[in-house]
């Protein structure tokens, strides 16, 4: 496991022990890996098999408060797309397996494992930390609305 | 990215996708992904970097087609949407 070193992972579970409060639930989206080769598009999964990992370390930080589902899409597609899955790996986080409404997609490393993690602990606190106006404009949404957000990990 | 998982647990309606660009080359070619973050609202408009809470709001909303009343004295830099 190269993903996340042993002292982040103990550094993790110190910080998950202080900081998580309500329940937090993965779902990981994943399809059977090819290891480090590059597929043509929908063949095999270069991160999966991290992303995995992954999750299961966030799972086994705290794992009172965490738990988590893994589906593999290339069994159950129905699944990815009732839940509008669109490709792997995919990290969904909600309070439960119902409201996995923050998602990754691909394997979230360098600068994004720290939104990962801020994801997770605001989902556990139920802290968005918006302000009252942008609550009172939000609540005009009537419709779903996606807010893709393209980043790199460095 | 954060303040995206921020307004998707504020609101029901919201889904925040947070998206590794270089693994997904043709996914970022497809939204034009020239630098990041890249924040694409509904597919449709998009704007490049980071902004302060009330203009990342008014954006998202602007992308939903719900357009932002102006607050005297709160008028910050433009969120046109390029689409």
């Amino acid at each position: 496991m190269t993903v996340i070193p042993e002292h982040v992972r103990a550094q993790l579970k110190a910080r998950f022990e202080l900081r998580l409060t309500g329940p937090v639930h993965l779902t990981l989206y994943t399809r059977p890996g090819s290891s480090r080769l590059i597929l043509p598009a929908g063949l095999g999964c270069a991160t999966c098999e991290d992303a995995r990992q992954m999750a299961e370390l966030l799972r086994d930080a705290a794992p009172e408060k965490v738990t988590l589902d893994v589906v593999d899409t290339s069994r159950d597609p129905g699944r990815a797309d009732a839940d509008q899955v669109d490709d792997v790996p995919t990290i969904a986080l909600g309070a439960n397996a119902n409201t996995g409404r923050i998602r990754f997609q691909g394997l979230p490393t360098g600068t994004e494992f720290p939104a990962l993690i801020d994801a997770l602990e605001r989902v556990s606190r139920a802290e968005h930390d918006l302000n009252a106006a942008s609550l009172a404009e939000l609540a005009k949404l009537s419709q779903p609305t996606e807010v893709m957000v393209f980043a790199t990990p460095t | 990215m954060s303040l995206a998982n921020r307004l998707a647990l504020a609101s029901p309606e919201i889904r925040a996708l947070c998206i590794e660009a270089n693994e997904f080359p043709r996914l970022s070619a497809q939204f034009g992904v020239r630098g990041v973050p890249h924040t694409v609202i509904n597919r449709g408009g998009a704007f490049v970097g980071a902004l302060p809470e009330r203009e990342f709001v008014a954006a998202v909303l602007e992308g939903a087609g719900i357009p932002m009343e102006e607050q005297p004295g709160t008028a910050g830099p433009s969120t046109e949407l390029s689409s």
